[in-house]
């Protein structure tokens, strides 16, 4: 029985494998055209993380990659057993949190609003002029929000005293507590267009039949809003979702670079920061590395679980 | 059949492609390198030398003035020497930021001027060694060296010259840029008080601040602003925390003068007392409350309106926005210089002598394509021709000589003392202090001085409404307020904040955890209630320790005395 069975088994593999190359063969050119994009995806993005060898080194820039003094885990110790890394995880966690949070709820509700307008000429205006900001650069973003929210004349400051909600002008980029949520908001203004572009386009693309045949049924505004329109860019939603998920770890540190000032530093100090400040300004790029690594990792379990989460509720996959 | 064998062949040719372009590339890259170092080394020939080449430089401080050859002095370095000069700037982020990526890609113009940052180039392996060169090649650089020329060397290891300093040698310091500020309305409207300790300082600007609550324009005055939003809180906070309190400016640390031990400025107990009255300044509403929040064009902006009464500060970091003010006429707002302290037992040392620091400097990177002709460049700058034509520009445009004596026609003068950034950007006169050069006071072989700050021209340089004030306390120049030069010893080790860390040690990372530190903590201070002034201190004072300030403490004291026991010999 037993080498009866195992002798089928081999027999259906060796059969799999044939088919397999049976069918490469018959797709020699699909293989051969998509071999130049592989190629290319490997060297730009697998060749370079031959790059990371450099966080188990003391890596210096005089000499070959290949001839570095070996340190091990060291790195990554130094780096676990800072305390001022937690911190800069917290405000990277907070920060991107919360701008996914309002990121992606305030556009939605943007977009839905805008898909219920009418008027075509009101509508293209409304959207032309919203996702404007989003070409400004943060650099003078961070100009405008600062004078806006000034204690010397600032407009902000201005209209709660004169509404009468404080006596005095309130010092906001020096409170730390309220830094991520200026930097929430900033953030809100500039890209609330831009990001409610692609919703829109999705909504767009929704078939007319089901609003027509859902107003036979006697369905109201509210209702079509919530039983068609919003199921119709669920697909697109957690796309973007799931994709941004993948950045909370990852944000940049513009915004936080250039809104933030000493005072609230243990709120505005981001991962990428630290990293620049602790590894790349002082010349110790193994240790950036080892940030770097660390960033990558946590990025793409991230992605994983959210996809995972995403999979066991809908039954459906996005990767 | 024969179709698919084109296909085929097409697409092998096209991966060949691929392949040779990226291996090419970088065989390329590899074989010009080597190239042209090999035929610099071999020297090039005086005939090659009026050849015209570009060269660029990268420049650590920011120059808003720089005129891209354009100028007078520009146009006619680049008909000298065939040379035209490109400069770069750090763009965003600081010089480090801008040193450190250079490093990191491994990518370096022909000449850096890196501050803070030539040690990380030096442990890079990217600057080459000046030395042979200076040698061989370039008389006028080592004439101006002379008897500092082994304060150039890199370390008790390595003899290499790595950068020309760019500090003026024998330097006679005629002017103070340094001190407290005060607008000369200010002290007009007191009757010009004695302004020695940082009670008749506050005095002033409380007296004028209750009297003219707002400028003639309506805005409200602000009693004194500080710098201390970006870098330059070290400029404009803490090391007037040493000046106030007898000590020498040594970067971050105070250096003991006897038995050279470093310890971190903050740890002195007296300087607790300065930043509580810079506490008790912001409680009592004079200090500007944005003074650690604001931007650097923001402070420039305060100043420029005229509503900021006094500012701790150095001429050369608040001078661009006074200029905008000379520019006006609103010389009333312009700022007088006092050298103020804690109280009357303390003498300001910023003129306590150092011998010459040798400090930022110049260098030459190893992608430079011709260094020859590069330290030669330098060699003329240094040159008395040169210096001549970097300081006081082209005889019958900029000065005229008259009876011997170099002198700067009243227009040109006009324009420098009250317009100084056009000054600049037309005539390019302070642009291209790149070489080694003599410091003001030194005198070249015709009797006139090599650079255009003397005693009578610093004089010529003031304002009407300078004379005046200084006319009030008795004093020719702000540096007359000062004690003298010679009132305190020379510093053996020259000026700690010279002193370069090595590269990623860890020392360096306690120091940069120790700034970060400071920098949340002073302003915290400051800006706290009266009452919670000593908690906050305290807990800075704590942070510092926990971050291993003692270790730090023992390497610095360590690099005193190896930089004393060098330059001693």
């Amino acid at each position: 029985m037993k080498p009866l069975t195992e002798g089928a088994l081999k027999a259906e593999v060796v059969q799999k494998r044939n088919r397999f190359w049976f069918k490469a063969f018959q797709q020699r050119y699909l293989y051969m055209m998509s071999l130049p994009f592989v190629i290319w995806i490997f060297i730009f993005s697998y060749v370079p993380v031959w790059g990371w060898l450099t966080a188990f080194q003391n890596y210096k820039p005089k000499d070959s990659i290949l001839n570095q003094t070996w340190v091990g885990l060291d790195n990554f110790i130094e780096l676990f057993q800072d305390e001022r890394f937690y911190i800069v995880l917290r405000n990277t966690l907070a920060m991107s949190t919360m701008g996914l949070i309002v990121g992606f709820t305030i556009p939605v509700i943007f977009a839905l609003l805008l898909n219920e307008m009418r008027g075509q000429f009101f509508k293209r205006s409304v959207q032309t002029i919203s996702y404007l900001p989003h070409f400004v650069s943060w650099v003078v973003v961070a100009g405008l929000v600062s004078k806006m929210l000034s204690t010397d004349g600032g407009a902000v400051n201005q209209l709660l005293m004169w509404l009468g909600f404080i006596d005095a002008p309130i010092q906001f980029m020096a409170k730390g507590e309220l830094f991520w949520g200026i930097v929430t908001l900033s953030d809100l203004w500039k890209e609330m267009g831009w990001n409610s572009i692609i919703f829109l386009a999705a909504m767009a693309g929704i078939d007319p039949e089901l609003y027509e045949a859902s107003t036979v049924d006697g369905a109201g505004r509210f209702r079509k809003m919530w039983h068609i329109t919003l199921p119709g860019i669920r697909t697109t939603f957690m796309v973007l979702f799931i994709l941004s998920i993948g950045h909370l770890i990852s944000i940049g540190f513009e915004k936080q670079f250039l809104l933030g000032n000493p005072l609230v530093s243990d709120y505005s100090e981001v991962l990428d920061l630290y990293a620049l400040k602790y590894g790349i300004q002082m010349s110790r790029y193994s240790y950036g590395t080892a940030i770097g690594i660390f960033n990558s990792v946590v990025s793409i379990l991230l992605v994983f679980i959210a996809n995972g989460i995403y999979k066991r509720v809908t039954k459906e996959s996005i990767i | 059949m024969k179709r698919k064998l084109q296909m085929v062949l097409s697409l092998m040719l096209a991966l060949v492609f691929v392949f040779v372009t990226a291996c090419g590339n970088s065989n390329n890259e590899g074989s010009t390198n080597s190239g042209t170092n090999g035929t610099t080394n071999d020297g090039t020939n005086a005939a090659e030398t009026a050849e015209p080449i570009t060269i660029r430089i990268a420049s650590g401080d920011n120059n808003p003035s720089w005129d891209d050859m354009n100028s007078d002095v520009g146009k006619a370095i680049k008909e000298k020497t065939g040379i035209t000069i490109k400069q770069e700037f750090p763009v965003g982020g600081t010089d480090s930021d801008m040193f450190a990526l250079m490093v990191a890609s491994d990518d370096y113009p022909d000449m850096v001027m890196p501050k803070g940052s030539a040690g990380k180039l030096v442990d890079a392996g990217a600057l080459i060694d000046l030395r042979p060169l200076i040698e061989e090649h370039a008389p006028n650089l080592q004439k101006i060296y002379g008897e500092y020329f082994n304060r150039l060397r890199w370390s008790e290891e390595d003899e290499a010259i790595y950068t020309l300093p760019q500090g003026g040698v024998g330097q006679t310091y005629f002017d103070a840029g340094g001190g407290f500020q005060l607008q000369h309305q200010v002290l007009e409207a007191a009757g010009y008080p004695e302004i020695k300790t940082v009670k008749d300082y506050e005095a002033a600007i409380k007296a004028y601040i209750e009297k003219n609550p707002t400028t003639p324009d309506g805005q409200p005055t602000i009693g004194m602003s500080l710098n201390g939003g970006e870098w330059q809180i070290l400029i404009s906070v803490t090391n007037p925390a040493f000046y106030a309190t007898g000590a020498p400016d040594d970067g971050e640390f105070y250096i003991d003068q006897e038995t050279h031990e470093a310890i971190m400025h903050y740890q002195r107990p007296i300087e607790r007392e300065y930043f509580r009255w810079l506490n008790h300044m912001n409680n009592i509403g004079l200090l500007d409350k944005e003074s650690f929040v604001q931007k650097y064009d923001q402070y420039k902006a305060k100043i420029a309106s005229g509503r900021v009464l006094g500012l701790i500060d150095q001429n050369w970091d608040y001078g661009e926005a006074e200029n905008a003010l000379k520019a006006e006429g609103k010389f009333g707002s312009t700022y007088a210089r006092f050298p103020v302290t804690l109280d009357e037992t303390f003498q300001d040392h910023s003129f306590q002598g150092t011998g010459y620091i040798a400090g930022y400097g110049v260098g030459i990177t190893k992608d430079a394509q011709d260094p020859v002709r590069l330290i030669k460049f330098l060699d003329y700058l240094a040159s008395d021709e040169g210096q001549v034509l970097v300081n006081w520009g082209i005889e019958g445009q900029h000065y005229n000589v008259e009876d011997g004596k170099r002198v700067i026609p009243a227009d040109v003068q006009e324009m420098k003392s009250n317009d100084n950034n056009t000054f600049k950007k037309t005539t390019g006169i302070g642009n291209y202090l790149i070489s080694a050069r003599y410091g003001d006071g030194v005198k070249d072989p015709s009797g006139n001085y090599y650079t255009t700050t003397f005693p009578e021209q610093i004089q010529a340089s003031y304002s009407e409404q300078d004379k005046k004030t200084l006319a009030a306390y008795g004093a020719t120049t702000y540096k007359d307020l000062w004690p003298a030069d010679d009132a305190f010893p020379e510093r053996k080790y020259g000026a700690a904040w010279t002193l370069p860390f090595e590269t990623g040690s860890q020392a360096n990372v306690i120091f940069q955890k120790t700034q970060d530190i400071m920098k949340k903590r002073i302003p915290e201070a400051i800006l706290a209630k009266p009452e919670d002034f000593d908690k906050i201190y305290d807990a800075f004072l704590k942070d510092l320790e926990d971050a291993d300030v003692a270790k730090l403490n023992a390497e610095f004291t360590k690099m005193v005395k190896d930089r004393v026991a060098l330059w001693s010999k």
